[in-house]
């Protein structure tokens, strides 16, 4: 299990390293992915390797001529490593333009200072009732496709996206298994090193993440723990498009916190909810997947089910006795969301915590305080 | 000798306080009469206007608010359930008024709006859509979703031209219908559509007037008169308005007399960005005693009906067409149509140098501020500034930054003319 560990710390922790030896390494197109929903499968399909976008871990410094620093952590470290060279090894990008009000803005600044050969724009509507909205979707989806088509020079066929839907499955269905694990036995691996396995599923090519994956599990499953009932459980909850910074999770095991289970991007949600019925269409499959209301998102614009009620099901699911809210600084969809949820856990008398995470930490002392004081209350540590 | 710059004040825009007074309060006194009450983000409002409900618009309410100085207490009251200050100030000022009603917390009695009976959701904003989502979860009020995607390439038009006329007709019609229990109203719509175009053809010709040399007239005279082409659209009574408007510019011009006394301004400004609606005041006084003037910008220009886009007698389709037919606005809120539009808006005004207001918690056009600065410095030879504030959150407004941006903006384009 240390070996596999070791492995995915190797490739996450310099992912630039790593993407541009992969380049090397397979001969194949990288196409940088903006999180959360670009399909992957179809640039997978293309014969290219798709790549999520990741926050970068330097300070941010010529992103600020682009930028201004009231900007989210990935919005500022992605601009700031695109001017400074540092992607040079994506030959494409693809943005889905309608998420937040931030995303909107890459393709031009992209396009005037570091435009890769292949750059793409996605619309990808919120999830509104009606057929226009499918229809709307399904026509992004297949422009996708054929501007893939064009740059790869390959023509996308059916079997070619179900072969890769088969394959993206497959690695949803092992991080869900590792997931299951960590449930049973919490104590088996720390939160930073599930989210790198998370995350490292977004750097990899998803054939090579799943033979890693295949046997990180069957090591977890063989391993025996002794049970730490007196950690207090909790669920993480948010984090949306980017990891957070992982000495902010070790700091919550240092006090007492375990994490059976997480409501994150780079976490459940990543890989939450396979492609379905996908052997007649595989188009419109990957439309029903993004069609989902849950987890729910709030990019999406879903109202008549409430994040909160998800999170507490999770809660209970996991024996949780409270929720930690993660809220990226400066990520609107969440913080508009946040009243409500605060006040339905409120209602229900779930302990809660909120803490904003920045691309630069402020202060780790005040979080360990506000942690501390939250594992005391909560659980009596 | 230093010049002593001062404002020609304009006559005809001191009757627009109390017409907008007049719009809020029959939406104030709506539900007491029987009426319908909508609330609307982006530019949705039109097709409840048709149907006879008050409606009121997030962005137009809110800078209504900030106006009359009631901003402050509104955003105090949402920090109290858990605002962020990240969060839309827009957003907030609304979550704060409906708590403020709820809890009956002490506020400006001209900033209490009715509960409404339906949330008219117009994505135009992708952030402004979160406010109708958190009413619903917080009141249950319906929700009427129209999505309104900004146009980022010019060969999608045509889709999401279609894409929105089909939302329109198989959505917001039959919701319309359903809330009102009523037909729709194809002959109301058409003639708030040909009201809005007699007012918007009228100022046009008002705008003619600020790109005269010298100005007869400044960005922030327009800012107060844009209601009767936005939210009070439909309403006769900005036909006069702009009659008298447009009567008292052509009197000026005559006469020879400017914006800005005593004989016309020294720098020429485009203004990117929102209007700092709570601080129109303060901001006149920064630009004032230097002799500059902003005369046009991006959000005044695009956000409102252009008279070629609009024909009363295709109504649903012109109330799409306003912002996706080929004249529609659409594209220039995207980052890469609107450097092409700014580039010709500082040609028409004979802009010397662009200040780009970037609303700390609005990111709409924030991030790619620089990058148009420096886009339009190269083809035009103009310097700009960011300036950092917000519409209406007073704790996002640093004076001295301000200042000194404004300073280094002037002095910079003395320096050009040397």
């Amino acid at each position: 299990m240390e070996k596999v560990l070791e492995k995915i710390d190797e490739i996450t922790s310099d992912p630039y390293r790593y993407v541009a030896h992969l380049k090397k390494r397979t001969g194949k197109k990288i196409i940088g992915c903006f999180p959360m929903y670009v399909p992957e499968e179809l640039v997978h399909a293309a014969g290219m390797l798709p790549v999520v976008i990741w926050r970068g871990n330097a300070l941010v410094t010529w992103g600020h001529s682009h930028v201004p620093p009231y900007n989210c952590g990935v919005t500022r470290t992605f601009i700031d490593d695109a001017v400074k060279g540092r992607l040079q090894f994506m030959d494409g990008m693809v943005f889905h333009v309608r998420q937040c009000l931030q995303a909107g803005e890459f393709p031009l600044i992209i396009e005037r200072n570091v435009k890769p050969a292949y750059m793409e724009i996605l619309y990808l509507p919120p999830l509104y009732e009606g057929e226009a909205i499918k229809s709307f979707l399904m026509d992004d989806l297949i422009l996708f496709k054929e501007s893939l088509e064009n740059f790869s020079g390959k023509k996308i066929t059916d079997d070619d996206i179900i072969k890769s839907i088969g394959i993206y499955n497959e690695n949803r269905s092992l991080l869900k298994r590792i997931y299951e694990i960590r449930r049973e036995k919490p104590e088996i691996i720390k939160a930073k090193d599930i989210m790198k396995i998370v995350w490292s599923s977004m750097l990899m090519p998803k054939e090579d993440n799943n033979e890693l994956l295949k046997g990180l599990i069957s090591k977890m499953e063989k391993q025996e723990i002794k049970p730490e009932p007196d950690r207090l459980r909790v669920i993480l909850v948010g984090g949306l498009c980017q990891t957070i910074n992982f000495d902010i999770l070790d700091i919550m095991e240092e006090l007492g916190l375990i994490i059976p289970d997480d409501d994150l991007y780079v976490g459940s949600r990543y890989f939450a909810n396979k492609i379905t019925d996908f052997e007649k269409n595989p188009i419109k499959a990957i439309a029903n997947r993004y069609l989902k209301k849950t987890p729910l998102c709030p990019t999406k614009s879903v109202w008549d089910i409430h994040w909160a009620d998800e999170a507490i099901k999770k809660m209970k699911l996991n024996k949780a006795k409270g929720i930690i809210n993660v809220i990226v600084k400066f990520c609107p969809p969440h913080t508009t969301y946040y009243p409500d949820f605060k006040s339905v856990l409120a209602e229900n008398n779930i302990p809660e915590l909120a803490i904003q995470v920045e691309h630069e930490i402020v202060s780790f002392e005040s979080l360990k305080t506000r942690l501390q004081s939250f594992a005391e209350i909560v659980g009596g540590i | 000798m230093d010049v002593k710059y001062k404002i020609n004040r304009l006559e005809s825009t001191n009757s627009i306080r109390p017409l907008v007074d007049k719009h809020w309060e029959g939406l104030r006194t709506a539900k007491a009469k029987g009426e319908l009450v909508g609330w609307a983000s982006g530019p949705s409002f039109i097709f409840p206007y048709a149907m006879g409900m008050k409606c009121h618009f997030m962005a137009g309410y809110a800078s209504y608010c900030g106006g009359i100085g009631a901003a402050d207490e509104l955003l105090k009251a949402a920090e109290s359930i858990g605002e962020l200050a990240d969060t839309c100030s827009y957003h907030r000022l609304h979550t704060g008024m409906v708590e403020a009603i709820l809890k009956n917390i002490p506020i400006n009695e001209q900033a209490k709006l009715p509960m409404p009976d339906l949330m008219v959701c117009g994505r135009y904003c992708t952030e402004q859509a979160h406010y109708s989502e958190a009413f619903y979860r917080k009141l249950g009020i319906r929700i009427l979703p129209l999505e309104l995607p900004f146009i980022f390439r010019e060969e999608d038009r045509p889709r999401i031209r279609k894409f929105v006329l089909r939302q329109v007709k198989e959505v917001v019609i039959p919701t319309l219908e359903d809330v009102c229990g009523k037909p729709f109203d194809y002959a109301r719509l058409s003639e708030i559509l040909s009201v809005l175009k007699q007012t918007a053809i009228i100022r046009n010709k008002c705008w003619e007037f600020l790109a005269t040399k010298p100005a007869t007239w400044t960005l922030w005279d327009y800012a107060v008169s844009m209601a009767p082409v936005i939210y009070m659209m439909g309403d006769p009574k900005g036909i006069p308005y702009y009659e008298n408007l447009l009567k008292e510019l052509q009197e000026r011009h005559k006469n020879g007399i400017p914006a800005m006394a005593p004989a016309g301004e020294k720098y020429r400004i485009y203004w990117d960005g929102w209007i700092p609606w709570a601080f129109l005041g303060k901001f006149m006084r920064k630009f004032t005693p230097s002799g500059a003037v902003c005369l046009t910008g991006r959000y005044p220009w695009e956000m409102f009906a252009h008279p070629e886009s609009i024909d009363p007698e295709n109504p649903i389709e012109s109330a799409v067409d306003w912002l996706y037919g080929n004249h529609g606005i659409a594209t220039h809120l995207a980052p890469k149509g609107a450097i092409g539009k700014i580039g010709e808006l500082i040609e028409e005004y004979s802009i010397d140098g662009m200040v780009m207001f970037s609303s700390k918690s609005c990111r709409m056009w924030n991030l790619s501020n620089l990058d148009v600065i420096d886009a339009l410095e190269k083809k035009y030879g103009i310097p700009g500034v960011v300036i950092e504030a917000d519409m209406i959150d007073p704790e996002m407004v640093s004076d001295s930054q301000i200042n000194t941006r404004l300073d280094a903006l002037f002095e910079n384009i003395d320096g050009r003319r040397k």
